[in-house]
């Protein structure tokens, strides 16, 4: 699964994750550190994600 | 997970409050949390000319469309730091704001003011984040009281807060700790200085402003690599994820009954402000610290 991490700019290839939790698991966030965008939709951590999504992960911490 | 008011398919989880809201019930939600910080907190009211300080960031202009849409008397104040690869987008991002939503915006240019970061920081040796700090609130108060307005607003968050409290206590800043808060009065030489986000999550503006079409800054500035405070927002998060609702309790318990005690020992312990002579900006010491820094610099006022 090719997932967009922002504010970074940079693709990561993820395996094998089902939910939006284990997305977040896999790049070591916390639900409460990144919104998750499909298709301009915003997902809560219990949603489910197919191989097939294109998703963002936009992470929130403001720095400077 | 469904959205308790309306039963239709959650966009946003908050723990902190046992509930995920759809996107119309989720600005519904902020809206009512930004109304009872203002009303809480006697904030202002709509008799107030408000200026809000925008960085460009997601929390600043959240405040200013979330303000403009509760009828408050507004203008946007930018700040081009001239920091190059991060000031122009900044800059970018809140004019284009401004014009979409309208929004009366001022620009300062710390160019033209003889005080551009980038050469700030090659002339002092220590943390930049401090001195740009310094510089950016004296600024937006000489603004605000140069344009006649008598409120200036900020677009901190939570996060922002509880991070600044944490980092009070851990060296048991009695001076900074009696003067934090989201409601600091206006004083001889300063004017009224409100924190209308503090009740919501750095989390909770970010989804509010994708949620609004606020096509927000999200690049971080290249001087804040290893700032304590952010260290301090992943400590905060990791408890606020094992406990939520932890980082409000902390911060509100502090303003209910942590503020005062702090406050009246700095005030018997704390110089009182004078006028700076350079430039009349309320000092304790000799000169302020802005005349301070453009000594320094070589380019008095």
């Amino acid at each position: 699964m090719q997932i967009l991490i922002e504010p970074e700019n940079q693709w990561a290839d993820i395996d094998r994750a089902s939910t939006v939790l284990n997305l977040l698991k896999k790049l070591e966030l916390r639900p409460n550190q990144a919104v998750v965008i499909r298709n301009g939709e915003l997902l809560t951590p219990d949603r489910k994600i197919d191989p097939e999504d294109s998703i963002v992960v936009r992470k929130i911490a403001s720095r400077g | 997970m469904k959205c308790p008011r309306c039963k239709t398919t959650a966009a946003v989880a908050l723990p902190s409050h046992n509930a995920g809201f759809c996107p119309e019930c989720f600005k519904v939600f902020f809206s009512r949390q930004v109304a009872k910080a203002i009303k809480e907190r006697q904030l202002f009211s709509k008799e107030d000319k408000i200026l809000i300080a925008l960085s460009g960031g997601k929390d600043s202009l959240a405040l200013a469309r979330e303000l403009q849409l509760q009828g408050y008397n507004t203008a946007g104040l930018h700040m081009d730091l001239a920091i190059p690869g991060s000031s122009d987008k900044a800059r970018d991002h809140v004019e284009r704001f401004c014009r979409d939503f309208g929004v009366d915006l001022h620009v300062l240019e710390m160019e033209k003011e003889g005080l551009p970061i980038p050469v700030v920081e090659k002339k002092f040796n220590r943390p930049v984040c401090s001195l740009c700090g310094r510089i950016k609130r004296y600024y937006f108060n000489k603004f605000a009281l140069d344009h006649g307005f008598n409120v200036l607003a900020t677009g901190h968050n939570l996060d922002d807060e509880a991070a600044r409290l944490f980092s009070n206590v851990m060296r048991w800043d009695v001076s900074h700790l009696g003067s934090q808060g989201p409601d600091l009065p206006a004083e001889q030489g300063f004017v009224r200085k409100v924190k209308p986000l503090y009740r919501l999550s750095e989390f909770e503006t970010a989804n509010y402003s994708f949620l609004a079409g606020i096509d927000y800054c999200y690049s971080p500035c290249p001087y804040s690599k290893g700032a304590s405070f952010t260290y301090y927002k992943t400590l905060l998060d990791e408890l606020e994820y094992e406990q939520p609702g932890r980082k409000i309790s902390f911060y509100e318990g502090f303003l209910n009954r942590g503020r005062q005690a702090f406050a009246r020992q700095d005030e018997q312990q704390g110089g009182k402000p004078r006028p700076c002579p350079g430039c009349g900006y309320p000092t304790t010491g000799e000169i302020c610290g802005i005349c301070r820094i453009r000594e320094i610099m070589g380019s008095k006022e």
